[in-house]
């Protein structure tokens, strides 16, 4: 059953356009997370879903029931859409103990003041803030307030919760252990999670499926690794992955073995993995993840190391092949000396192409060097 | 030894530090000896008191204005009942200006009140014009034959005589004051509420709160600080206004502190006058103990804005046209309305009759009588005099806002730059004395300090240089309250970056310090300027015919009676403050705004 449907949404703001035409289903249970650069309207999304913000277009259905419609004029309240929402600055109240702050909500709902108190006590174990319960935020550190903005959203038992870019107010080692406890935290409740985000380790680690946007048009929404593996346009490829992956303009024709790609520095066959349309006065770009870049010593590609930055885990290289550059990671703890030489190969089916007018993905398959 | 020579000289290397130890000895002489001076001529016999203290040579050492002011059968009359004036007053006041002002910064911030570009203008005007402003306006307005001579123009229009109570005393006298002061609450409860984050009302909206238990329990709360610091700051300024209970509570014998310290000073019993001045140092010391423990750190925060750029505006529906009305009625009554009461009131021959045979220009353009008729002057637009003290008030003002502004910022520099150390420390507490003595106290004081010659500064009685000296140092609190505000905002590296390159300290200042806080600095010039401009308590007793300032032939005039002359004059100043105001807020975007609270 889906819980959150938008349908041709979107927003302006005066001339410019915050969300574009967005449609998107939600199921239940789903953790999805909205992601992209600043100013692409993923905050604008998950407000407009709350009804913290008005569309200027479209519908949006909660639970198959209607709460927004430009066209019949409906635009229920945020306090009439059963949503529980986690601001970024977490928009405690100054003036409230921890204690008064859960307790607000449920004293809304008129809840019997036993009841009240068994549900904040059992919040504050939970979230292990039981002696912070008579403080008042300003006397809690950063971490410590987060757990508290969690506690006040989560007592009144939403079926939604709508978080925007919770995480991003806590030092690095904090924000590790909060995601933890949030992916538990969604598991446990059964909750539908929507997160704002624009971390994409974040995103990758978090959710079940990830709505990628840019410029207030979505670019992708799919399953994580999906969004990874087979990004469906260059905005995409570029946007995930870290090293970024690596974009190499190509003339493309085709021939009996697939397709021919050329460019000055190299000369390969594209086998894609499903039949594949190629016009030959167009551009195109070979997409290639760092990992897929193999360093081998029967490598048919000579390369020179431009830089070498090892961390341990994996090494991060710069390598020059004639006039590009490509990126490679390579797993283990082994270093590489300044300007020496070293051979690549490829390997697997991850590489993409690209149309560079259309900018959409056009196959993916393996490489072959000529 | 050499060693601490050594110590010495690279403390004396720092600007921060020399324009420290400046401050330290130029304000211990013209701050600190002067409360010593009140606390000392309380004890001691001066001229006039000679015959009723028996056996009493000037000068001797005495407790009878102790005992007199406090525990004596007259005590009710000198000071308990002006005393509980002024905190009915003030306390009153205060009430006054929150709600109205309180309700008009929620009106303009969060609701879709109209004309709100016109009203918040408007708004300004009781507190960019002089405080009697309002009061000389309720004279014109309600006054009535028994106690005012003549009928006001409520009178004329309605044939309603005013009640006294009504015209004269303690209820026009709060009313006043706390219309005057009114756009303190506005700008400082407006300030939180525009700024407050929407984040933590619509946090409250998500979880199902009525908008009445938001409102109470989330706004409220939310602007108390800010409803606090205006109670704070409409409370001391109530209760050291002079020229308002001068005017409206003379004629019927209503005396608050400020008035009954007034008659002291200048009559014949100035030992109670300095135990009042006393009095009203300690009440101001107190309030501002109590401020700073209220304000604790517990509940403190700060007003980061959240993400939302538009609150959700309160619709005021159908009351919207109603409401906007009610408010643009009242904001004319005290912006717009007065000025034409002056107006009108500067153009009639005979007081009280409103007919168009009445009217005349007399008054502003037409010559002067033969002398033998004292009150018959030149009409004040050719009335040398009145050029005269136009000139005074302007130079005096430039010279007061100069000095305050400069000094001002050069204190909240170093004040700054040396925070944690006790020299600091002590020179902002320096800096900040004069806002707690009474004006009129202060000038008392620096006319006996100044009376005669001490060591190489001469006698300066009479001297423009006194009133400059005593403008500058009773509007510094202003400049330096800005100038260490903005100061803690601008980060040490800005000056550290020039430092390393070897810019010299004056060239620091001239071309990256002072640029960078330009509206600190002209809202630093501006606000004792306007200040100085209708300043008259101040300057009342320092005074001398030959340097006589606007404000003071005012108050002068209206003493006398010169009605019409008056009100010509007021207008005039009033004209003149305003145009420089919106001149200089034009010019430079500095704005009387940003200073107040600061």
């Amino acid at each position: 059953m889906p819980v959150i449907r938008l349908v041709n949404v979107t927003k302006k703001f005066g001339n410019f356009v915050a969300v574009d035409n967005l449609n998107m289903t939600i199921q239940d249970g789903d953790f999805v997370s909205l992601l992209g650069p600043s100013g692409c309207g993923k905050t604008t999304t998950l407000r407009m879903i709350a009804g913290l913000e008005t569309p200027t277009e479209g519908e949006i259905y909660i639970d198959d029931t209607l709460v927004f419609s430009e066209e019949k004029g409906i635009n229920l309240s945020p306090d009439k859409r059963n949503v529980g929402f986690l601001f970024q600055n977490y928009a405690l109240w100054p003036h409230m103990t921890v204690y008064k702050n859960i307790a607000f909500g449920l004293e809304n709902m008129k809840w019997k003041k036993e009841d009240i108190d068994k549900r904040v006590n059992e919040l504050l174990k939970t979230l292990q803030i039981e002696e912070f319960r008579g403080r008042y935020p300003a006397e809690l550190s950063g971490g410590q307030q987060q757990r508290v903005a969690i506690a006040r959203t989560l007592a009144t038992n939403p079926a939604i919760l709508l978080m925007d870019e919770p995480l991003s107010n806590l030092d690095a080692k904090l924000r590790n252990g909060m995601r933890a406890e949030l992916k538990r935290l969604h598991a446990t409740s059964k909750s539908t999670f929507v997160y704002v985000t624009h971390d994409q380790s974040e995103a990758m680690t978090l959710s079940t499926r990830v709505c990628l946007m840019d410029r207030g048009v979505l670019q992708q929404y799919c399953p994580p690794l999906e969004l990874y593996g087979e990004p469906t346009n260059l905005f995409v490829a570029d946007f995930m992955g870290n090293p970024t992956m690596n974009f190499v303009d190509v003339k493309a024709r085709k021939s009996e073995n697939g397709i021919e790609l050329t460019c000055p520095s190299m000369n390969l066959t594209f086998h894609p993995l499903q039949e594949t349309e190629i016009n030959e006065a167009d551009d195109y770009v070979l997409g290639l993840r760092p990992e897929a870049v193999l360093i081998q010593e029967d490598g048919q590609i000579e390369g020179t190391v431009i830089s070498s930055l090892p961390s341990g885990m994996e090494t991060t290289l710069s390598i020059e092949v004639k006039d590009i550059r490509l990126s490679s990671v390579v797993f283990g703890n082994i270093d590489f000396a300044m300007d020496s030489k070293v051979n690549l190969t490829f390997k697997g089916n991850t590489y993409i192409l690209f149309n560079k007018r259309t900018r959409n993905k056009v196959g993916m398959g393996a490489l072959t060097i000529k | 030894m050499k060693r601490k020579i050594n110590h010495l000289l690279a403390f004396l290397k720092k600007p921060q530090n020399l324009i420290l130890l400046f401050f330290v000895v130029t304000l211990g002489y013209l701050v600190l000896f002067p409360l010593v001076c009140i606390v000392k001529d309380t004890f001691v016999v001066h001229a006039s008191e000679v015959m009723r203290v028996k056996g009493s040579k000037i000068g001797d050492f005495t407790t009878y204005h102790w005992v007199k002011v406090f525990a004596d059968k007259n005590s009710a009359t000198i000071f308990y009942t002006p005393l509980f004036n002024t905190m009915k007053v003030a306390l009153g006041a205060c009430f006054v200006a929150i709600s109205f002002g309180g309700s008009f910064a929620w009106l303009v911030t969060r609701t879709d009140l109209r004309w709100k570009g016109i009203l918040t203008k408007l708004f300004m005007f009781p507190y960019i014009m002089p405080s009697w402003t309002l009061a000389l306006a309720w004279m014109n307005f309600f006054k009535n034959s028994t106690v005012g001579g003549a009928q006001g123009i409520f009178t004329a229009l309605t044939g309603i005589v005013t009640p006294n109570w009504f015209a004269y005393g303690g209820f026009p006298i709060t009313m006043v004051i706390g219309l005057h002061y009114a756009p303190f609450a506005y700008i400082l409860i407006g300030g939180i509420l525009r700024n407050m984050d929407a984040n933590l009302e619509e946090a409250a909206i998500i979880l199902k709160t009525k908008r009445s238990r938001m409102f109470m329990e989330i706004t409220i709360p939310m602007v108390m600080p800010a409803v606090l610091s205006t109670f704070i700051l409409v409370f001391s300024s109530a209760m050291s206004a002079f020229a308002v209970p001068q005017f409206l509570g003379l004629p019927v014998r209503y005396y608050v502190l400020t008035t009954q310290m007034f008659r002291n000073l200048n009559g014949t019993n100035p030992g109670y006058g300095y135990i009042i001045a006393l009095v009203m140092i300690l009440i101001a010391l107190i309030i501002m103990f109590v401020n700073q423990a209220v304000i604790g750190k517990r509940k403190s925060y700060t007003t980061v804005t959240g993400k939302s750029a538009n609150i959700s505006q309160f619709k005021l529906k159908k009351f919207r046209t109603p409401i906007s009305s009610l408010f643009l009625v009242l904001v004319l009554c005290v912006s717009v309305i007065p000025m034409i009461s002056f107006l009108l009131q500067s153009m009639i021959k005979i007081q009280g009759n409103y007919s168009p045979s009445n009217f005349t220009l007399d008054f502003w353009i037409g010559a002067a009588a033969a002398s033998d008729k004292i009150n018959d002057k030149a009409g004040i637009l050719i009335n040398a005099d009145v050029w005269k003290g136009l000139f005074n008030s302007l130079k005096l003002s430039i010279v007061a806002a100069l000095g305050a502004g400069t000094f001002g910022f050069l204190a909240g520099y170093a004040i700054v730059k040396q925070r944690g150390t006790w020299l600091s420390r002590f020179v902002e507490n320096l800096t900040f004395i004069p806002y707690l003595i009474p004006s009129m106290a202060f000038s008392v004081i620096y006319l006996s300090m100044f009376a005669v010659r001490h060591g190489p500064i001469p006698a300066l009685y009479g001297s423009f240089a006194i009133l400059a000296i005593i403008g500058t140092v009773k509007y510094l609190p202003m400049a330096s309250r800005s100038g260490v505000n903005s100061m803690l905002q601008l980060s040490h590296e800005i000056e550290e970056a020039a430092m390393i390159v070897g810019v010299p300290w004056w060239k620091r200042m001239t071309q990256i310090i002072v640029p960078i806080q330009k509206s600190t600095v002209i809202s630093g010039y501006l606000l004792p300027f306007i200040s100085s401009m209708r300043e008259l308590s101040l300057y009342v007793l320092l005074v001398t015919p030959a340097n006589k300032v606007l404000t003071t032939i005012l108050f002068q005039y209206n003493e006398k009676g010169w009605d019409q002359y008056a009100n010509a004059i007021n207008f005039v100043i009033i004209v003149f403050v305003l145009v420089i105001n919106f001149g200089i807020e034009r010019l430079t975007g500095a704005s009387i705004e940003k200073g107040v609270g600061g």
